[in-house]
């Protein structure tokens, strides 16, 4: 039985669900040659914004028990910058590009979509989650059903693109705000962004560890968090998602696609399974898959859906 | 990640007007080349390149050239800050006749470098070099150490005049080297690349960084993606010669492009 992790992802054919998720490496186009090497099927550029941003200052990272914190603040080249980025990955390379943008309007999420639309990028990511920069733009878009809709349905209709949107975990009903993105014509999700945030104190120096005081948490922690909400989501969506969260190891992918994701982000693990971490769960899915006869992705079972 | 730990400041040196050395009492664990990441909480965290380290202390020697460092020379013997590390990539332990080059406030990292060297046995030639006499750096660390050290300024005010690519240029035509270490500006280094041969080498980079930990991009460079962080700072010839980005530009914090 030939085994493989080839699948489709929007119609584009990628060789492994594994993607490199939006703020991990994908600065400029050699973070997206790094992650390709080792094994990713998909790369997230940052969250582009119109101009270009520092982020915050440092400590933009702390790390504790179950995982990080962060607050990069979406230190980004800007939508010009960062598409030449992606241009010039492009020039080398089939492999899929998701272009990631950041606004706080409508009318800023347009311009950027006009800028991605003239690009060589695959797909369009809205960011609508980023905890980070709640001084700077207040509670994130996601939150509001009405928002993440209004936004979603206007890019729609000028995207050239498939459209993914970015859901955050941190809020009281994620269903309802995914099926506005799907009423809005989202064509997938992308799910979860950070969680909290939460904040560290240097007990020595009496300070938050984090500049920003608080960041938002990623890394195993937040993995039970990602794969209910996830599994939620699946259970009450018709569109793809890309599941993220936690995901260390091939067991851990293993169980994104069976809370229903169709391909899996791998960011914090980067840190602790080194960059080689996309081939290492890529081969750890494949034993998988030849322990339990599986000749394709799809041939993985989904939980069975959560009734409405 | 190597755990945070704040430390109080065991020692300040006054190196030069706008150089210091901050000692630390604390069994770091460090090798040759690594850096740690150091903060006071008030806004910045940045990288060092480790000066000196043994079993029970640690230094990093700073330049003062911007806010953070300016706050961090306003502190006292007794102040905490926090730091983590040991991170990244180390220089490559030769036992034979080797050449170190080193300019400005890179030079200092030659002090562990020197150091670790003798213990091997390796027969160390450093040159030294400086801008200026006031630029000029750790003469006599390197004088308490048993190598040949050949001091130079661009304008002649101490030790040869000359930049130290100059003079690495001659003595390379001289000496049987077998291997040469650089730290020091990106486009020395670069001028250094066009007059070293076939000589293998290792060179020391700078770039900007914020995790440190290889996951936030900002210092990956083209085309290969090298993290700076993690498979740098200290470059093997074999990785400088893909580097398409030195001595031609560095991202600023935003990941935009700067031409040196």
């Amino acid at each position: 039985m030939q085994k493989s992790l080839k699948t489709k992802f929007l119609g584009h054919t990628i060789n492994s669900p594994l993607v490199l998720p939006a703020g991990v490496i994908g600065m400029a186009f050699s973070g997206f040659n790094i992650s390709i090497e080792n094994g990713a099927g998909i790369v997230t550029s940052k969250s582009l914004t119109m101009k270009p941003r520092t982020g915050h200052r440092g400590p933009i990272i702390a790390e504790f028990e179950g995982g990080f914190l962060n607050c990069m603040g979406l230190c980004n080249p800007g939508i010009v910058d960062g598409l030449v980025e992606i241009d010039q990955f492009k020039k080398r390379s089939n492999i899929p590009v998701i272009a990631s943008v950041f606004a706080t309007s409508t009318k800023d999420f347009l311009k950027l979509t006009k800028h991605v639309n003239n690009s060589k990028a695959d797909f369009l990511e809205l960011n609508l989650s980023c905890p980070n920069v709640f001084d700077e733009f207040g509670i994130p878009l996601s939150a509001s059903h009405d928002e993440v809709y209004k936004i979603t349905k206007a890019v729609k209709q000028i995207s050239t693109l498939p459209v993914i949107t970015k859901l955050s975990p941190n809020v009281y009903d994620i269903v309802s705000i995914a099926k506005a993105a799907e009423s809005a014509g989202s064509d997938a999700l992308c799910m979860i962004n950070t969680v909290g945030p939460g904040m560290l104190i240097d007990t020595k120096m009496i300070k938050p560890v984090l500049f920003n005081k608080f960041g938002g948490l990623s890394g195993p922690c937040v993995k039970p968090i990602a794969l209910k909400l996830i599994y939620q989501t699946y259970s009450a969506v018709n569109i793809p998602i890309l599941g993220m969260g936690g995901v260390t190891y091939g067991e851990d992918a293993i169980g994104m696609l069976m809370a229903g994701a169709e391909v899996i982000g791998v960011g914090t693990a980067v840190h602790y399974r080194g960059i080689e971490v996309f081939n290492k769960i890529n081969s750890e899915i494949m034993e998988f898959m030849a322990e339990n006869g599986y000749a394709s992705l799809q041939e993985i079972p989904k939980l069975e859906k959560l009734k409405m | 990640m190597e755990k945070r730990i704040t430390l109080k400041i065991a020692k300040i040196v006054d190196e030069t007007r706008d150089i210091k050395t901050f000692t630390f009492n604390h069994s770091l664990g460090a090798k040759p080349g690594q850096f740690i990441m150091l903060t006071d909480f008030e806004g910045g965290e940045k990288p060092f390149s480790i000066s000196d380290c043994s079993k029970n202390e640690f230094s990093i020697t700073v330049k003062r050239i911007g806010d953070f460092t300016t706050r961090l020379f306003q502190k006292c013997v007794g102040d905490y800050v926090s730091i983590r590390g040991a991170y990244g990539s180390s220089f490559f332990v030769s036992n034979k006749k080797v050449l170190l080059v080193g300019g400005g406030y890179a030079v200092p990292t030659f002090n562990f470098l020197a150091k670790v060297l003798l213990e091997t046995g390796a027969d160390i030639t450093l040159i030294n070099g400086a801008c200026t006499r006031a630029e000029h750096v750790f003469d006599n660390s390197f004088k308490n150490l048993n190598i040949n050290v050949i001091n130079t300024t661009d304008d002649g005010t101490l030790g040869e005049a000359g930049t130290a690519v100059e003079i690495a240029q001659k003595i390379i035509a001289q000496g049987k080297f077998d291997f040469v270490y650089a730290s020091g500006p990106e486009l020395m280094m670069k001028a250094l690349q066009n007059v070293i041969g076939d000589l293998e080498y290792e060179f020391l980079f700078e770039r900007y960084m914020k995790c440190a930990v290889g996951i936030c991009g900002s210092c990956t460079m083209d085309p290969s993606g090298i993290r700076l962080c993690v498979e740098g700072p200290v470059l093997s010839k074999r990785k400088v010669e893909k580097l398409t980005e030195f001595g031609k530009y560095h991202r600023d914090a935003s990941g935009k492009r700067i031409k040196f």
